[in-house]
């Protein structure tokens, strides 16, 4: 069907828009006429609305991301550009092993439809994994909700329950160890969730494929094959849903925008594709391979022909549609999961569909499954441009020169500066109890125990993991088991931060997902971000997108990596997440989330934080700051947003990471935890207590010399990045040394006791001693309360 | 010498395949997949069986029941009454009950089930490290002499041995087949959640079949295979052993506690079953 774009006006052609459920604006539409030199079809105009919208294009984030952010370093053997970036992980017997890092948000999926929207978040992020030739070996899920006390509560505790129940359903049936993430609940979330994923994968270096037709297309005749479910209405327009402000009224309009998940399908499809890949590999065949995900067969074909510089023709009538009368625009642009794109030598084409529809059986797994020959790759002559064709039979339903897709549209959008002035007025804490405030903050939703959900997680399928999500910062993994080699990760990105200085909020999100990875021996060696921000349009919320990734790459270049001087810690993936606000207009605050990935030189080096022994040092490496704006005790005890944010300081955090890794290779070290929400206290009560608050050993500290400078409150609660380290008695001289050496700010605090409480002197008025069983109990109490249905904290 | 080969059945949704392959080759035997469309005459020329754990076609009616239902496992009961070691963990475990293999009190009797967890007054999935050892009087040949309590991961949403009629319950317990019992750190029977994970009646983790060469095991010993996959809070010695180790990368890579269960399948493959 023709779309007469060149010769409607406004109100007929924004109807006719509106008919197809496009957002392209008018200006948008009129340019794809422009390009095509005709008037388009709907597939056609269905097509460019999935590839220009923000999702696809990053049309407003694109130039700032390139100008900010670092993306090269010696360990990247694929930077952002494709489904998933890959690093260096190690060479054992000869065999150069690399990780694969991918970060995806499914945020407004998940607000009107949580389960479903959690379960194909995870479904779309391990399917960019995959399609680099990769095993998905972890997963982790950064997550915000809504205020459990707010006006929105119930609702918010609601839609926490079921995108942990679709985390797990998912990736419980998927089986890939889920190890952690992190949870935030804050009234900005009221009416956007944020349930972003980041997943993680294992390749050989040699084995690793692209996300586009290979050279060797030119030499032979390549086909285009479509694997996996039947394609049906499912997740129609999800891209521009994705890339538009959430309406809940239109929300539910949107339901049919979230696809549906398949994790059993999806399963004997990581199985046949491992088969495929191998099948090619003996062959001498070099593939092309993408997932589908926004914008469909059309999307995953004009970009595996673009990016290898040829043409594709497609015929619709053979791919496995669902209903025959299909019309065109879904079959081409449907978001239905669990598929996969190949471009392979056509002398291996009957082989490979034997092997998805005899050997895997996908017919025999899910109706209409399969993989079809739907298409075969056009190499240009020289001069000729490239072009994508699709037909339905006879009917030619695309017809464009291929650059005219995958190019885009770029948006420059207007930044200015409306971050709330920041209240000058010190926090008070003369006269309170900071036990008692410590106790409250462990029982916040903030800082209580995370365990009541990661029970519902499979963390220990495949055999690999080490820690688990709750023993250290970092979970970690072995990912060759027999090998000493592990992958540490942690995710973190601070919305309090952010929100008093979004430009610290990225730098502060790299910087505590670095330090928890060494705080278990790992050595940081790339990041992967996904940036959930408001409408870019509006220029204060894009201000403060600007300032966030300025300060991601500030702070990838400020610490750098540890094992190679001079190079930045790369950005290797990520995601940007435009849009999060309600149709009133509040905008979240800003959310950066960063994973940070580490390479552990040898497991033994990881330590849970739990402390170990009665008599062994504690220290503290990081200065005290006396700012405690941005900080949880602000926050929840004084309801205040007061001050400044600690300002990073690169060299001293690099010294501390250097002093940590040593003490941790050097067996000094036995207990390591970093030091960031709810502060100083609060990391030493998470030590104390251990993953399950059934730790028996106390501390007894001094922090008098630091509640001099900083002052009570911020010596026991400030959030200046810091970390703790548990010392062995017989090693504290040595540790000593080595944070010496490397010129790091070490504090010695106390002592680990055999008493279960804390003692903390030098706050000002007497000691505080507050039982373990105290803390213990406020700590595990609260979250079995926010999941238990119907009931409020 | 060649080794033992053990076929480990696919069925589509499993999802504990590598694992358990890598478990099986560090108790010394070959493991091979045997998927699930492939002629059920091939598992005539194996020394013994696992079935790993997952979610066999996607826990459709019952966790397990369309699995419990294909040729593969008609065979696999030949096998088994042949005398040849048969281990199924989690899925598998449910797949040897839906399938009548445990604890088969009359051939082919499908007379216990696999209920949802039930967690003080909560049903669902859950995942924990929990203690198993072996009840005195236990007939099952692979828990022979697994008197201590040992510590592995249970990670399921229906594991609650359920058996329908008293006369299963007092049959069960004369044959011996209540392989494996949930326990304290310290041992003590456990009937109350946590230590008891799942409700499961007298605190059964595993249930023997025919005449103990069938376990049909909820926990995952293949995730406690080495000493570095202990939690290093975990109390008791196992934990103990776990601290000590720590810092350590060859005393880690020593045998964790789901290894005493796999080298007992292993041992008894390799006799060519009972």
């Amino acid at each position: 069907m023709i779309v007469p774009v060149g010769t409607l006006d406004d109100a007929p052609l924004s109807a006719a828009l509106r008919e197809l459920s496009l957002s392209l604006k008018l200006a948008e539409a009129r340019r794809v006429a422009q390009l095509l030199g005709r008037d388009p079809t709907d597939t056609e105009l269905t097509l460019f609305d999935a590839m220009w919208s923000e999702h696809c294009s990053y049309k407003s984030s694109r130039a700032v991301l390139k100008r900010f952010l670092p993306t090269e370093a010696g360990n990247v053997i694929l930077g952002p550009g494709e489904d998933a970036g890959i690093v260096e992980l190690a060479e054992i017997d000869g065999v150069r092993w690399a990780l694969v890092l991918g970060h995806e948000s499914h945020n407004h999926p998940s607000q009107v439809m949580p389960v479903e929207g959690a379960a194909t978040g995870i479904g779309g992020i391990v399917r960019d994994i995959y399609c680099m030739g990769a095993e998905v070996i972890a997963t982790l899920d950064p997550l915000r909700f809504g205020d459990p006390a707010g006006s929105n509560g119930e609702r918010s505790l609601e839609i926490a329950r079921e995108v942990m129940e679709g985390i797990a359903l998912y990736g419980n049936a998927l089986g890939i160890p889920n190890l952690g993430g992190d949870v935030v609940f804050d009234a900005c979330f009221d009416d956007n969730c944020l349930v972003n994923v980041v997943a993680l994968g294992l390749v050989r270096a040699d084995h690793i494929v692209r996300s586009r037709v290979p050279e060797q297309a030119r030499r032979e005749p390549y086909d285009f094959i479509l694997v996996g479910k039947a394609t049906d209405w499912s997740g129609m327009g999800g891209a521009a849903f994705a890339s538009a402000d959430l309406d809940l009224a239109a929300a539910q309009e949107n339901k049919g925008s979230v696809q549906v998940a398949d994790p059993f399908l999806k399963r004997v499809l990581a199985l046949a594709n491992a088969a495929m890949l191998e099948l090619a590999r003996r062959n001498d065949a070099p593939i092309g391979f993408k997932d589908l995900g926004a914008g469909g067969i059309a999307c995953v074909s004009s970009e595996l022909a673009a990016a290898g510089e040829v043409g594709i023709e497609l015929d619709l009538s053979l791919a496995n549609l669902a209903e025959p009368a299909l019309p065109s625009r879904v079959a081409a642009c449907s978001e239905t999961q669990e598929r996969f794109g190949l471009a392979v030598p056509a002398r291996i084409t009957d082989q490979l569909l034997r092997l998805y529809n005899q050997t895997y059986d996908l017919p025999g797994i899910s109706e209409g499954a399969g993989a079809r020959r739907v298409g075969r790759i056009l190499v240009p002559s020289a001069g000729e441009v490239p072009r994508y064709r699709m037909v339905r039979g006879g009917e030619v339903v695309v017809d464009a020169p291929i650059h005219t897709i995958v190019d885009g549209i770029r948006y420059e959008r207007d930044s200015r500066d409306g971050t709330p002035a920041r209240s000058p007025t010190p926090l008070r804490t003369q006269g309170r109890d900071l036990g008692e405030d410590l106790v409250a903050l462990l029982a916040s939703p903030h800082l209580c125990s995370r365990r009541a959900l990661f029970q519902h997680y499979d963390s220990e399928v495949q055999g690999r993991t080490v820690l688990r999500p709750g023993e250290a910062d970092a979970g970690v993994l072995a990912p060759l088991p027999g090998a000493a080699v592990g992958v540490a990760v942690s995710c973190d990105g601070n919305p309090r931060i952010a929100r008093v200085d979004p430009y610290l909020g990225g730098a502060c999100a790299v910087i505590e997902a670095a330090r928890n990875v060494a705080c278990v021996g790992g050595v940081p060696a790339a990041i992967t971000d996904c940036l959930n921000y408001g409408n870019p349009e509006v220029p204060e919320v894009f201000h403060t997108f600007v300032a966030g990734v300025r300060g991601i790459g500030d702070a990838c270049r400020g610490l750098g990596r540890m094992d190679a001087p001079g190079e930045p810690l790369p950005v290797v993936s990520g995601n940007v997440s435009f849009y999060n606000q309600s149709a009133h207009g509040a905008a979240i605050d800003p959310s950066p989330i960063v994973c940070c990935v580490g390479i552990v030189p040898d497991i033994a080096r990881c330590r849970s934080l739990t402390l170990k022994a009665a008599g062994d040092g504690l220290y503290r490496l990081g200065a005290f700051a006396p700012q405690l704006g941005g900080s949880l005790y602000a926050r929840w005890i004084e309801a205040s947003w007061v001050g400044d944010v600690p300002p990073p300081d690169y060299a001293a955090i690099r010294a501390e990471i250097a002093t940590v890794l040593d003490a941790l290779r050097d067996r000094l070290a036995v207990a390591v935890h970093d030091v960031s929400e709810g502060g100083t206290l609060a990391a030493l009560a998470e030590m104390a207590l251990g993953p399950e608050s059934r730790g028996r050993l106390g501390a007894h500290v001094d922090l008098a010399p630091f509640a001099g400078t900083a002052g009570a409150g911020a010596a026991a609660f400030g959030e200046a990045g810091a970390f703790l380290v548990e010392v062995q008695a017989a090693g504290t001289a040595a540790f000593e040394r080595l944070a010496a050496q490397h010129g790091a700010q070490c504090a010695h605090l106390g002592e680990v006791v055999a008493q279960p409480q804390l003692h903390v002197d030098g706050l000002g008025g007497p000691p505080l001693r507050v039982p373990l069983a105290r803390l213990a109990q406020a700590r595990e109490r609260t979250m079995p309360r926010l999941l238990a249905r119907g009931v409020l904290a | 010498m060649t080794r033992v080969r053990i076929g480990v059945l696919q069925f589509p949704g499993l999802n504990c395949e590598t694992e358990t392959l890598r478990a099986l080759g560090w108790a010394g035997v070959d493991g091979e997949l045997v998927r699930w469309n492939e002629p059920a005459t091939r598992l005539a020329t194996y020394a013994g069986y696992v079935i790993p754990g997952g979610f066999s076609y996607q826990d459709r009616v019952r966790a397990g029941a369309i699995a419990a239902k294909s040729p593969l496992m008609d065979e696999l009961a030949r096998q088994a009454e042949r005398g040849k070691p048969v281990l199924g963990l989690c899925n598998g475990a449910q797949i040897l009950v839906e399938a009548g293999l445990a604890p088969a009190t009359a051939a082919g009797h499908v007379d216990a089930a696999l209920a949802r967890n039930n967690i003080a007054g909560w049903e669902g999935y859950h995942a924990r490290w929990v203690f198993v050892r072996a009840p005195t009087g236990a007939r099952c040949f692979f828990t022979e002499g697994l008197a201590e309590p040992l510590p592995m991961p249970v990670a399921h949403g229906e594991g609650r041995f359920l058996f329908g009629d008293p006369a299963v319950d007092r049959e069960i317990e004369r044959r011996g087949l209540r392989a494996l019992v949930y326990c304290t750190p310290d041992g003590e029977e456990a009937a109350a959640f946590p230590d008891n994970p799942n409700g499961s009646t007298h605190a059964l983790a595993g249930l023997a079949g025919l005449d103990g060469q069938v376990l049909a095991f909820m926990p995952h010993p293949e995730r406690a295979a080495r000493l570095w996959h202990v939690p290093e809070d975990l109390p008791g010695p196992w934990g103990e052993r776990r601290r000590r180790a720590a810092s350590d990368f060859a005393a880690l890579s020593a045998d964790g506690p789901g290894m005493r269960l796999l080298r007992a399948f292993a041992r008894l493959g390799a006799r060519g079953g009972s």
